[in-house]
């Protein structure tokens, strides 16, 4: 009796958990997350949904226009989240762009030349910790256009990453790889085509990871300060207007952000995987 | 057929981060030929890798060169390839993309259809045509050192080196892919040199194998021959009646230098030091390290008073450094005290030797050896010998009757002795001295039975006039001034001298227990350092009035050292003397060499006689015994460069090879010699020697 008793208990919570595997999955999601709305919930309630709207303020209060018309358009600024998150994935595809462009080029350039590598790496490791706004002054005196400073600091912000994971990258060539090339006497373009530029894709990867995450934390911050249009002018706008909305504006425009910013992440993780694929 | 490639004398030192050097490999000589399949076997850290990636031209040697075809090796090239232990494919490309690689940048100028065709058939060779669209993360091990070994081949290199090809493979694999490679190579006719750690391995696939000695300043320890006949099938070379006992060799090798770094260890660690026998601090060689009673670290750096060394010796010519080194205080005085104890009988000596009333004692060359098998009944001692101090300089002495019967030959004593019908009686210094020895051998290989056609009898040398002028012997061997003596007096003449023996052998060495030489770093160096520099004085004629002056002190030889330092020697024979060139020799050509090689001659010799079975594990007795490396840092302490020997057999005067990696096969050659025993020798443990050095 007793015997059976006991491995009755000991199975029950096994078959329990058995029992809903698609429940068991979302479990945790759905208690932290409803958790963490309800704390907003109640903070909002205690403070007044003035200051902190809740999330079902958020949501009623914007769902039109901003909701359920992304690409709305009034012309000037006043445009659908689609388009000012379209606004600043320009910037930054260009920013990024140029970065990634120039970045594993100078990267490049470092990690094959030892002298060239050691001379600059002073340089680069002061120049890496600069945050991305405090480019932004010297780059609106250099190009006296706020478009293009944007793209500037996205540019200047992202590409520290880049060279410095692809210089390394290349130094890091294993020597098995290096050997076989000397073995071989394999000319300069032979050696950078067939071990050089495979065996540093994941090294570059890692690097354009860490800059597009950059570049996307830039360049709201830099629409912030100075710009027509894209998400981050979204945010500062909706805060100047001041109006019984803006809070949830805002609060949806931060989530859009966020998500944004986990798509470019992921998108970039891709790609290299892509990229590197059949390598290590 | 001739020599490939060489490697000529090549050390290869790693520069450390502290500043100091580490000597992986310290004069590699090694010949190979061509089509020839060698392999390298030793433990870790033995420098097989290193001296691979040297061949490969991946890494440049410190001193000495590799030849191929009388070209030198400095970089690495495509006709030297390498397949590595991790087996180095490109891991983006596939089967054929890697392969391709080799063969389109080394084979640019072929036509690419012909390419391609290589490529196909390299693959096709290994076996992988099915899998040549596949990346390497698709391959098993196995498979990757195929397609490894099909990169290397398919560009026709004219060396392949092999990485410890399959040390990461399973033993079915390994096993099949052994042969495999077998096949490929022997069909290629490439000659291929293998690092292994498997003996099996190295036994099937190798026409000879090359044993390593432990790092640091690993070197050639012995090298096999490996004589199965090609093609060769696994099965079939098991069988072969050969092979256990070559099995044997190299395991035993193998086992004798794990015991050996034990060994090493474990003395250094109980005298407290760090066995800095390879990495010698930037700052050299510290002259003053010793201590009476060895060592806390704070002490090694303040001043101090020399240190005394009781240094026995037994008065004869061979001594010569001993007494030029004092008379002109050659030894360094602020490190060193040396009091120098002579000694009238050889068993004396080593009596107090042996407790430790004498640090050092100049000895016979055979006593090391003797002493640590226990020779003679005695308690076996850890006797080290850290140099040569002198070679030749015997003689044999007959009475002058014998010359009155005609004796003026080797056959003359023969035919003389077979007439007389009852032994000959001859004197020795020691029983089983080098000068017995170099007797025994001698008469041996005249036809004379040194056990039943002669009496063997120690006489203190002193001695050795009186006993023939008694008629007590017959005749003696000893050094050149006791013969001169003898001579001189009218009571004996020479019949042979060790020229006509073996030209340049060890004589006498210096000899101490392995705990003082570990315990005392810095006055072995400098006593050695000391003779070293009088034996170059020595060995200088112009030198001799000083020479003759310094032995002619009551303390040497007394007044008569002049008729020893004769430029003429005379037989005493009534025929006119001559001028025998290096009779005595101290310095010149490697003299100083505590040689390995001859120690295994003595071995021979000892088991020959039955004095003891031939020890199965010589190499590691002669390893723990010889210590060349001391006398490299003596050498280096008295501003000599290092010294070196050479690994070729030698030969006595009756012209038979010894081959230090065969001696049984020696002894099997000589005249009249039973195949001796052979067993292992234990040798004289930690504890015992700990209890006597103190």
């Amino acid at each position: 009796m007793s015997h059976s008793a006991s491995a009755t208990s000991l199975s029950q919570p096994t078959r329990r958990r058995l029992k809903n595997p698609v429940l068991r999955g979302v479990l945790p999601y759905v208690v932290c997350i409803g958790g963490f709305l309800l704390l907003w919930q109640a903070l909002s309630l205690i403070l007044g949904t003035g200051r902190l709207p809740g999330p079902i303020n958020v949501i009623t209060d914007t769902w039109d226009p901003y909701i359920n018309q992304p690409f709305f358009d009034n012309g000037g600024t006043s445009k659908g989240l689609g388009w000012q998150i379209l606004i600043s994935l320009q910037r930054v595809a260009l920013g990024y762009g140029l970065a990634a462009v120039v970045g594993i080029a100078i990267g490049g350039l470092l990690g094959l030349n030892r002298f060239i590598g050691k001379g600059f790496d002073p340089v680069i490791q002061v120049l890496r910790t600069v945050p991305p706004l405090a480019w932004f002054p010297i780059s609106l005196m250099v190009f006296q256009n706020a478009n293009t400073s944007a793209i500037f600091v996205i540019f200047i912000t992202a590409i520290w990453p880049i060279i410095i994971n692809t210089a390394v990258g290349i130094r890091e060539i294993p020597e098995d790889y290096t050997n076989v090339s000397r073995v071989l006497r394999l000319r300069k373009s032979e050696y950078i085509s067939n071990i050089v530029i495979p065996a540093t894709v994941p090294y570059v990867f890692t690097g354009l990871r860490i800059a597009v995450g950059l570049a996307w934390l830039a360049i709201v911050a830099a629409e912030m300060l100075k710009a027509d249009g894209g998400i981050g002018y979204f945010i500062w706008d909706a805060y100047n207007a001041g109006g019984d909305s803006s809070s949830s504006q805002i609060i949806l425009a931060i989530i859009y952000v966020g998500l944004v910013g986990l798509a470019l992440d992921r998108l970039v993780a891709w790609t290299g995987s892509k990229v590197a694929q059949g390598g290590h | 057929m001739g020599r490939f490639l060489t490697i000529d004398d090549v050390t290869k030192v790693f520069p450390l981060k502290d500043g100091g050097h580490y000597i992986a490999l310290k004069d590699i000589d090694l010949e190979i030929k061509e089509g020839e399949f060698v392999s390298l076997i030793g433990h870790s850290g033995c420098g097989k890798s290193t001296l691979l990636n040297l061949l490969a031209g991946l890494t440049q040697a410190s001193s000495g060169g590799i030849l191929i075809d009388g070209r030198e090796v400095k970089e690495p090239g495509p006709d030297r390839m390498v397949v590595f232990q991790n087996y180095s494919l490109l891991p983006w490309q596939t089967v054929r993309q890697n392969v391709a690689l080799a063969v389109n940048s080394v084979m640019a100028s072929s036509p690419v259809a012909e390419r391609k065709q290589i490529i196909d058939r390299s693959i096709k060779m290994v076996g992988l045509s099915h899998a040549a669209d596949k990346v390497p993360a698709e391959l098993s091990g196995g498979m990757k050192q195929r397609v490894a070994i099909a990169r290397a081949l398919s560009i026709r290199p004219r060396l392949l080196l092999l990485d410890e090809p399959f040390g990461a493979l399973d033993a079915l694999t390994r096993g099949n892919l052994q042969q495999q490679l077998m096949q490929i190579c022997q069909e290629a006719g490439v000659t291929t040199v293998m690092v292994t750690h498997d003996v099996d391995e190295a036994l099937l696939l190798s026409d000879r194998v090359v044993m390593m000695t432990n790092g640091p300043e690993a070197e050639i320890g012995q090298i096999l021959n490996v004589p199965f006949a090609r093609p060769r099938q696994r099965l079939e070379v098991i069988e072969h009646p050969d092979y256990y006992h070559l099995r044997g060799e190299l395991i035993g090798f193998l086992h004798q230098q794990r015991r050996l770094r034990q060994h090493r260890s474990s003395v250094a660690a109980a005298a407290g030091v760090v066995a800095a026998s390879g990495v010698v601090a930037a700052t050299g060689i510290d002259g003053r390290q010793g201590d009476a009673n060895a060592l806390p670290p704070a002490r090694k750096q303040g001043p101090r008073r020399p240190e005394t060394i009781r240094l026995g010796f037994l008065p004869g010519l061979d001594i010569a450094p001993l007494a030029v080194a004092l008379d002109q205080s050659l030894f360094d005085g602020a490190a060193i005290e040396v009091v120098p104890v002579p000694f009238a009988r050889w068993d004396r000596l080593e009596a107090k030797l042996l407790e430790a009333d004498l640090q050092v004692a100049i000895t016979s060359a055979t006593s090391p050896l003797a002493l640590n098998l226990g020779l003679g009944g005695r308690t076996p001692w850890p006797a080290i010998t850290p140099m040569t101090v002198s070679r030749n300089g015997n003689a044999l002495c007959m009475a002058r009757s014998l010359l009155a019967q005609g004796v003026r030959r080797r056959a003359d004593l023969r035919q003389w002795l077979l007439n007389r019908g009852q032994p000959l009686t001859l004197a020795v210094p020691e029983l089983g001295s080098m000068a017995e020895l170099l007797l025994r051998h001698w008469l041996a290989a005249g036809g004379i039975d040194p056990d039943r056609q002669v009496r063997f009898t120690a006489l203190s040398p002193m001695t050795m006039g009186g006993g023939l002028r008694t008629q007590q012997i017959d005749g003696f061997i000893a050094g050149r001034y006791r013969v001169a003596e003898a001579v001189e007096d009218r009571q004996g003449y020479v019949l042979a001298t060790d020229l006509d023996i073996w030209s340049g052998h060890p004589e006498k060495v210096l000899t101490c227990s392995e705990r003082w030489a570990e315990d005392h770093p810095g006055a072995l160096d400098a006593l050695g350092a000391g003779l070293m520099k009088a034996a170059e004085r020595c060995d200088d004629g112009g030198q001799r009035p000083e020479l003759i002056r310094i032995l002619s002190q009551n303390q040497w030889l007394g007044r008569r050292a002049e008729i020893a330092l004769q430029r003429q020697f005379d037989y005493g024979n009534d025929e006119k003397p001559q001028a025998l060139l290096q009779f005595n020799r101290y310095h010149f050509d490697r003299a100083h060499i505590p040689n390995r090689a001859e120690g295994a001659w003595i071995l021979s010799q000892f088991s020959r006689w039955g004095w003891c079975p031939f020890p199965s594990n010589r190499l590691e007795l002669l390893g723990q015994v010889y210590r060349p490396d001391l006398c490299d840092r003596a050498l280096a302490a008295a501003g000599y460069p290092s010294l070196r020997p050479d690994r070729h057999p030698f030969r006595l005067a009756d012209d038979l090879p010894f081959d230090q990696d065969n001696p049984l096969d020696y002894l099997k050659a000589l005249p009249g010699a039973p195949e001796p025993p052979v067993a292992p020798i234990p040798l004289p443990s930690l504890s015992a020697r700990a209890l006597l050095s103190r």
